[in-house]
């Protein structure tokens, strides 16, 4: 599902001139497969997963998603891509003030290419998903953490992507909070969805069929 | 993106920045209504110049004797060998001559005026023109001379029966009148009198003259009546009734004014373009005022163009996370900047039309205010504005522009949003 092969990413810094984050590295992820991804601050965890996401475009390497080279991609392409074929769940959740939840599900649907169908019945189902069936009419400031980073969860499935990235998705919750989200990661991903999460938190590493540790811009 | 997805995103982002979307508005709405308003205002002030302080017919131009006679170069007197000859000048349609009554002239009325007694006396200026030029406006009778001792047919001046209106019949307690009820009132003439200078001497004809209908082509201060009158009136008094003092020309078009202005003054005549230069100069100051204003309005649009430049770059500062959000859902760079160029261009339209609108009450109010507070003077228009459809769009297209002008840079910025900068965390 996902191949990576002599990745390197390098940030430029005034004073430091060019600072390497990403150093040739090659990682795969099989269909289905859920990855966790660890490392210390610093250690380039956000970096890959926004390079694996499409949100970062430069570097050097070959990155292949579901069959598609990120690097051939223009903006265009690249936001169909995201639009498409990953869903990304952030540590800040990111919701849009002023949207009810089911509209904020439905975000993706406002920028992608073809209509679809039906959005709003399509973006309840997906709340449902997520255990926030009975809330669909709320705004994002009527909820608890947890049941934001539901709502996000719930935004990053609807196009139905085949990857789910994750960066740091529990970092924000409590401990009873974030277990309830890694138990609907499990079971997003026993339902044959490919999960990247980068995470410090134990119980969704325990989750993870596969930990790939990322220290000084390498797997180990 | 679809349009209903940009129309919800726009309203979403403008209802939650409603301070900032009310102070870009307020600086369109001023501009496109300060735009309007003068504009409007020139345009109507232009139109009372033209159509009733100087009514100039664009395509006449009036040929008038040299002061002096360049011999068989030309020039000198009007004579009717000379008006064949303006008659051929190129671009001529017709020639219409014009013959002074070369003796005073005064009119003591003592009767009935419209209901009300009136006695007074007046110096009459009668200038003779050929029929056909003032036809279109004889009401009654066929305005040609009948004989001494029939009444003259003359025609009255549609400004001089203004200022009488609105100058000089309100503070007599005369009454008011209009084009039909001075048709066929009369008045006695007296030839070879005068009541400002000595009596020339001579035996005084007493006679009398009937309006018979107000032109705008009759002469301002006196009357206008037939050329055979006029030329009558002289004979019998032993004046020159075989010269003209002028000759209007019907150009086919005005475009060829200038070209016989020049072949009237190569001929030795001069050009009386007094009332055409007024009309220019006073239609040039309006203009002028007009266009001063109208730049004053939009430089005040281009400062409200800098406060939406300001309002929208402070908008999409506060928004780098929701933007970059919608680019790692699947928005373009493009899709980005059409957002924020939507935004402006809504507020543009909000301004615009409340500016627009804004104008026209304003015009609406300030023409109630000068019915009802100025007194009547000469000239004095229904309304002082003129608001064609044309500026109502100008006013409408304005705003948009200038918010769009703003949005810019603005719409750069938020389309170069780094998503993985603005989300990390």
């Amino acid at each position: 599902m996902i191949a990576v092969r002599n990745l390197t990413r390098a940030y430029t810094d005034g004073a430091k001139g060019s600072v390497p984050v990403l150093r040739d590295v090659n990682f795969e992820v099989a269909a289905g497969e859920f990855v966790a991804l660890t490392g210390r601050s610093g250690s380039g965890k956000s970096t890959l997963l926004n390079i694996l996401g499409g949100l970062d475009h430069e570097y050097a390497g070959e990155v292949v998603v579901d069959g598609v080279r990120l690097s051939e991609l223009n903006d265009v392409s690249l936001s169909q891509y995201r639009n498409t074929r990953v869903g990304i769940v952030f540590q800040s959740f990111h919701l849009v003030q002023g949207l009810t939840l089911i509209e904020n599900v439905a975000l993706p649907s406002m920028f992608g290419t073809a209509a679809i169908p039906a959005a709003d019945q399509k973006a309840k189902e997906a709340l449902v998903r997520v255990g926030l069936g009975e809330k669909t009419a709320r705004q994002p400031h009527q909820l608890s953490g947890g049941e934001r980073q539901r709502v996000a969860i719930a935004r990053a499935l609807f196009m139905n992507p085949k990857v789910l990235l994750c960066d740091e998705p529990t970092g924000n919750l409590d401990q009873q909070t974030a277990d309830e989200i890694t138990a609907v990661f499990k079971t997003l991903n026993q339902q044959g969805l490919t999960v990247v999460a980068v995470t410090h938190e134990e119980r969704l590493k325990q989750c993870a069929s596969r930990v790939a540790h990322l220290s000084e811009g390498r797997i180990q | 993106m679809s349009p209903g997805s940009l129309s919800r995103l726009v309203k979403l982002s403008l209802r939650r920045d409603l301070r900032g979307t009310m102070s870009s508005v307020f600086g369109i709405v001023i501009g496109i209504a300060s735009l309007v308003f003068f504009t409007a205002l020139g345009l109507g002030v232009a139109r009372v110049v033209q159509e009733k302080i100087f009514p100039v017919d664009a395509s006449l131009i009036e040929a008038i004797p040299s002061q002096l006679s360049l011999g068989l170069l030309g020039g000198g007197k009007i004579d009717e060998a000379a008006v064949t000859r303006l008659k051929s000048l190129e671009g001529v349609e017709v020639a219409y001559r014009k013959m002074s009554v070369r003796i005073p002239a005064a009119s003591v009325y003592d009767g009935d005026f419209f209901g009300r007694q009136l006695r007074m006396g007046i110096e009459v200026i009668a200038v003779g023109v050929d029929p056909e030029f003032v036809k279109a406006d004889v009401q009654l009778g066929d305005f040609t001379d009948h004989g001494a001792d029939q009444p003259i047919p003359s025609i009255a001046s549609t400004r001089l029966l203004e200022i009488y209106n609105k100058s000089f019949a309100p503070g007599r307690s005369l009454p008011q009148l209009s084009g039909a009820m001075v048709t066929g009132f009369s008045f006695p003439v007296d030839f070879n009198r005068s009541m400002v200078t000595l009596s020339p001497g001579g035996p005084v004809t007493h006679t009398s003259a009937q309006i018979v209908g107000v032109s705008d082509r009759g002469v301002l201060a006196g009357i206008t009546i037939p050329l055979e009158a006029a030329r009558r009136i002289n004979k019998a008094s032993n004046a020159d009734a075989e010269t003209y003092t002028g000759v209007a020309l019907k150009a086919h078009s005005p475009a060829d004014i200038p070209r016989l202005v020049s072949d009237i003054k190569g001929m030795g005549f001069r050009v009386d373009d007094q009332e055409r230069r007024m009309a220019e100069n006073t239609g040039a100051a309006v203009a002028i005022t007009t266009a001063a204003l109208a730049l004053l309005s939009v430089l005040i649009c281009l400062l409200a163009a800098f406060n939406i430049a300001h309002a929208l770059s402070a908008s999409v500062r506060s928004r780098a996370r929701e933007i970059g959000l919608m680019r790692a859902v699947g928005a373009t760079r493009a899709d980005i900047r059409k957002l924020v160029m939507t935004e402006a261009t809504v507020i543009g339209l909000i301004g615009g039309a409340l500016g627009t609108a804004l104008a026209v009450v304003g015009s609406f109010a300030l023409d109630l205010i000068s019915t009802r507070v100025l007194p009547p003077f000469p000239f004095k228009p229904d309304s002082f504005f003129q608001l064609p459809a044309w500026l109502l769009a100008l006013g409408l297209s304005l705003g948009v522009l200038a918010a769009i002008i703003g949005a810019f840079r603005p719409a750069a910025r938020a389309s170069a949003i780094d998503p993985a900068r603005t989300l990390a965390g």
